[in-house]
Parts: structure tokens; sequence; C-alpha cells
């Protein structure tokens, strides 16, 4: 298949974190798609491969309804996307050619919240390494149960 | 002799069925499809797709892109985009840019090509750094409308200039979509290991 479910996961009660670990290797792209709250105004965030060194770097810009922003960051520790504090605020994040090995990892995210903001986000892993887990965690406190991460697999 | 229609029980991968029925072309099911894919063994002045035309069992197409320029400097350049090997005059496009820490808006008609700014960074970052795209070719094959795509894309050059955007683009002529070509700005390469690939979506 071109499209397809790789790992899903649905927090029947609050997580402080979801790794998808193992990522099969065959496909192009990865696009990781998440329904979430977190607890205690925490963002969320996301590492590869265990890497908690700085080397994210990420751009985004936003709009509030009431303004228009645009921020980055380099050597970060990890991919930030923000705090939902309701469920209903979603992410969905392409890990571009995360197989490959002759490249960095690109990444381009959309994050909406309605009652918030609209948001997109361009990422850089700096590591040639293939990408083999995902973590998605909270910065403080944890995701509240009902949340769901998604992981699909595009074929190239 | 009635009709007998035929189930996908039992067929594990289903998307291309080669044998499905013997002798007979692979079978799509699927609706979204891998249709090609380019990655660049050498550094190359363009990409394209063509015979599109074949595709037209699809409604729409979607390029995945990761490229990276040629050009021996630091920062990016723009990824360009032609359809059917026109370049004249007859596209258009916008852009809702974040660009450090500013945004913008920007737009450009009777233009030559669709621009896609700051996309894919250039040969004196380190190795490895890439900037990507996703876009979308709506109705392409439509002879009723004007074709337009639109497209998320990025890139975080080491240095500076870290971009991404939100862009529409349009094709100001009604043929069916035949090829696509995409290239760097100012007839610089596309650098080895960039990689595009060509989805239809039903």
């Amino acid at each position: 298949m071109t499209y397809d479910l790789l790992d899903s996961v649905t927090l029947a009660s609050s997580a402080s974190s979801v790794t998808f670990s193992s990522i099969d290797q065959s496909y192009g792209d990865l696009i990781l798609v998440s329904n979430h709250a977190t607890t205690g105004g925490a963002d969320i965030r996301f590492r590869v491969n265990g890497d908690t060194g700085s080397n994210y770097s990420w751009v985004q810009m936003y709009g509030t309804g009431s303004s228009a922003t645009s921020n980055n960051t380099t050597s970060d520790h990890f991919f930030d996307y923000g705090t939902p504090t309701s469920l209903g605020a979603t992410i969905s994040i392409q890990f571009m050619d995360y197989a490959a090995t002759d490249k960095h990892k690109s990444v381009l995210a959309r994050r909406d919240w309605a009652s918030a903001l609209t948001l997109a986000a361009a990422g850089r892993w700096a590591n040639t390494s293939a990408i083999t887990t995902i973590l998605a965690y909270t910065a403080a406190g944890s995701f509240a149960a009902g949340s769901t991460f998604h992981l699909y697999g595009i074929a190239k | 002799m009635g009709v007998v229609k035929l189930s996908t029980a039992g067929i594990l991968d289903y998307s291309k069925t080669s044998n499905f029925l013997s002798g007979n072309a692979p079978v799509s099911f699927g609706a979204f499809d891998l249709l090609e894919t380019q990655t660049l063994a050498s550094s190359a002045s363009s990409v394209t797709f063509t015979g599109l035309g074949s595709y037209s069992d699809y409604k729409h197409l979607q390029i995945r892109a990761t490229g990276r320029s040629a050009r021996a400097d630091t920062g990016s350049e723009a990824l360009l985009i032609t359809l059917n090997g026109d370049t004249g005059s007859n596209y258009a496009w916008h852009r809702l840019r974040g660009f450090n820490y500013s945004v913008s808006s920007a737009a450009g008609s009777a233009q030559t090509a669709i621009n896609l700014d700051r996309l894919m960074p250039n040969n004196n970052e380190a190795s490895g750094i890439f900037g990507s795209a996703v876009i979308d070719f709506l109705d392409f094959s439509s002879i009723s409308k004007n074709t337009t795509l639109r497209a998320l894309a990025g890139a975080n050059p080491a240095g500076a200039n870290p971009t991404i955007g939100l862009f529409s683009g349009l094709y100001n002529s009604t043929s069916a979509v035949t090829s696509i070509t995409l290239q760097v700005a100012f007839g610089f390469n596309l650098t080895a290991g960039s990689r595009f690939s060509l989805y239809g979506v039903k």
C-alpha cells in the first residue's frame, strides 16, 4: 500500500509520553497525527532516536485570530509544538525521507487548535541516521486520557 | 452468464497486484497511490514527470520532495515549477511565509513559473541539509479549469533564514497537465540525493 497505518495509540489513562519504536524502514516518509491535550500547561514535544542533544532546529508561523507571528530556534533539544489544554488540538508532522542515511531529517508540521491558533512549521534534526523511534512527550504533566497518536508510512 | 464481483479478500497487498488477472497490467485499488519516484544519483538541472495523461484516472496529483541546490553559497534558493513545458508568463502564485522572526505575504502574476521561495538549501550549507515540500496539483487533468496547486514547504539551513511557507499557484491554462518540471531558480542544479515522489489521488 502507499499510505499505511503503522501504529496507533489511544490513551486509556493519562501518560507522560508515547513512543513509536522499531519503525518500519521501508517507506519514504512518515506522518504522525495526534489529537491530544496536555495537563499542567505543558508543551508537547518530540524527539527522535532518543537524541536529547541540541540537534533540533525549527521555524514556525502561526495566527491567533488577532495577530500573526513567526519565530525560530536552532540547537534546541526537541521539536516543540505548544500547549493544548483540551482535546481537539491536532498536530500532523511529516518526517521526510526518514530512512535516508545521507540527509538530515526535515519535518513539515501543521498544528491546529481552533480555540487558539493555526500553525505551520518546518524543522530539521541535524543527524543523518535513519529515524527508528519517535518520542512524543510533555514538558511537564502528562497527556490526557483519550489522546490519540497515529503513525503512517508513505511509500516512495 | 451472471457477472461475478471480484473480492479483495485474501489479497495481502492489494495496492498493486500484478497477477490479479493473468496477462493484464497491474491493477491499483488504492485512493492514494505512488506513481513514480525520481532520486538524483548525480546533480541535474531539473526533474520532470512526463506522460501524466496516463494517470487521468486520478483526480489530483501530489509531489513529495526533499531537495538541495548546487549553488556554492549559504542560504537557500527557490524551487520553480512549470507545467506542460510552458515557460511563458502564464503562472501566478501567492505565499504566506514565516521567515526568521517575521510573517509576510507576497504574490506574483504573469510569472514564468510558480515560485516556492527559499526552499532548496544551497551547497555551502552542511552536507545533508535538504528542504522539503508537499505539493498538491488539483484537478490536473481537467480541460475546463485553470490548474491550481497548493503546497506546504520549508527549509532550515544551518546558517540563517529558516523558512516555512504555505503556497498557492495558478497555471493560467485549461489544458490538462501532462508534464511537471521542477528546478532551482537562477539555473542552479539540484544536487544528488534530491528526491521527488509523485502520487495519484482518486
